[in-house]
């Protein structure tokens, strides 16, 4: 369908980012400015009324930093002045990515709606990957059962036509389903990458602003949901070690797949509040149908500025009507054509 | 500009994974990139809804008729939060509006570059050149 939705999909993964670290110093103030270590953070002990570590908030897990390693990049962090220019570079690219007259140019301007990940709180860090296991930062090698699948989707993707043919054909994000900020794992979703975690006795919230989803999470020990009632978000099931909630989730419907995962899918998250402003977030794969060892990933998640804004992603979304207006209106001009010519 | 900046990006990619338009659908799939236009309008109403805000402005013409267009323009999550509100920009404010027009041949069009007639670019958060507004990123 376009160029762009695709590379932009593909990418959700490979720039989502975030970062993070607990071994490593965690870089405090989001800004455009050089990352600077953070100075021995107190350990947080802030508790909610009813004792469970506080969580609560407004958060955002915005990043310039990559899912996967960049190839050529051979080392786990980089220094403080080769993160700061590679994020001052990252910003320049963002705030001017169109040329007049291609493609890439038929699109809003970012900067313009301040859209620019540097314009809002993002955590800056000085990791290279998210993807901290396997050591090379690069997701796992697919196992064939995994190779297989992915091609029988493309097939069927093929099958079914364009994704202007049918509204169904179309990205679920397109069509105001999901995205990627809800997870599980929570992935920035490139712009209003912003949360909200509220607690209750015996459950947590994790609110997503792209695209207003809540996932209400039990800390009461109870068993997943039976294998057959399967969810976008999957069923998620918590606890707490210590001052880290532990959020297990399975049951994912398989409607869309987290880097192209099975149905079968475990993700792990843990959420450690570092400081004031940081929870150390992060995540371990698990999905042998698709990659030969679980994989894991760490980002920060930063303090934002609340509150959460509706995104009433389908109420607006003036696009699917008029992209599909759009493809039919050019069937009809290429007919006329084809049908001029014939008659000369 | 674009192009000095292209120049200081070179030496980016052999160190970043490219930075990915962060679209919610195909823009290129709904407007054409074949029907440029820059359209001199006054606004009507400021659509500020999700996943896209789009801009109603009221275009003269050269025989004097005025034709509506409707602007699709980005999410405004982000611009409340830095400040900016429905009265940012004006009911009434005369706009110039570079676009691409809908595929579908209406008058609809996504507005690449909206700027005043004073040439003052709108939504520049970063450097607070909002006019009547805050601006600026929250932490700076």
């Amino acid at each position: 369908m376009n160029h762009r939705f695709p590379a932009s999909i593909s990418m959700l993964a490979a720039v989502t980012a975030v970062v993070l670290l607990v071994a490593t110093p965690v870089f405090g103030q989001a800004s455009s400015s050089a990352p600077k270590a953070a100075p021995a953070a107190k350990k947080w002990t802030a508790k909610t009324p009813d004792g469970q570590p506080d969580l609560q908030g407004f958060w955002t897990n915005s990043t310039y930093t990559p899912l996967q390693r960049p190839n050529g990049v051979t080392k786990e962090l980089y220094t403080a002045e080769e993160a700061a220019q590679i994020e001052k570079q990252a910003a320049e690219r963002e705030s001017e990515q169109t040329t007049p007259g291609t493609i890439a140019d038929v699109h809003y301007d970012f900067t313009q709606f301040g859209l620019d990940r540097n314009q809002s709180t993002h955590a800056s860090n000085m990791r290279t990957s998210l993807i901290v296991d396997p050591p090379d930062g690069k997701l796992p090698p697919v196992t064939p059962e995994g190779q297989k699948r992915q091609a029988d989707r493309a097939a069927e993707r093929r099958r079914m036509g364009a994704t202007t043919d049918a509204v169904q054909n179309m990205p679920v994000g397109t069509r105001c389903i999901i995205m990627a900020g809800s997870g599980p794992p929570m992935m920035p979703a490139g712009y209003n990458s912003n949360y909200q975690i509220v607690q209750a006795p015996g459950y947590v919230m994790i609110l997503t602003e792209m695209i207003h989803d809540v996932r209400i999470v039990p800390l009461d020990g109870r068993p997943q949901l039976p294998q057959n009632v399967r969810q976008w978000i999957g069923s998620s099931r918590g606890r707490w070690e210590g001052n880290t909630l532990v959020v297990e989730t399975t049951n994912f419907n398989g409607k869309n797949p987290f880097q192209n995962a099975s149905d079968d899918i475990r993700v792990t998250e843990r959420f450690t509040r570092v400081d004031a402003n940081t929870i150390d977030y992060r995540f371990t794969v698990e999905d042998e149908k698709t990659w030969a060892r679980p994989w894991t990933a760490v980002l920060p998640i930063k303090k934002s500025v609340g509150p959460i804004f509706e995104h009433a992603c389908h109420e607006g979304n003036y696009g699917v009507r008029n992209t599909l207006a759009g493809a039919r209106a050019e069937e009809k001009r290429a007919a006329e054509a084809a049908a001029k010519n014939g008659s000369k | 500009m674009r192009t000095k900046l292209a120049v200081v990006i070179i030496g980016v990619i052999l160190l970043l994974a490219a930075v990915p338009v962060w679209a919610h659908h195909a823009f290129s799939a709904e407007f054409d990139v074949n029907r440029p236009l820059t359209l001199r309008g006054t606004l009507t109403k400021w659509e500020m809804i999700n996943p896209h805000s789009w801009f109603h402005i009221d275009v003269k013409g050269p025989d004097g008729k005025v034709a509506e267009w409707m602007i699709e323009g980005g999410s405004p999550n982000t611009l409340i939060r830095l400040g900016v509100t429905k009265y940012t920009v004006k009911v009434g404010t005369e706009l110039i509006i570079e676009a691409y027009q809908a595929k579908e041949g209406t008058n609809k069009a996504v507005g690449r570059n909206f700027v005043l007639p004073d040439g003052t670019r709108l939504f520049l958060s970063l450097n607070g050149s909002v006019p009547g507004t805050p601006g600026g990123n929250p932490e700076k």
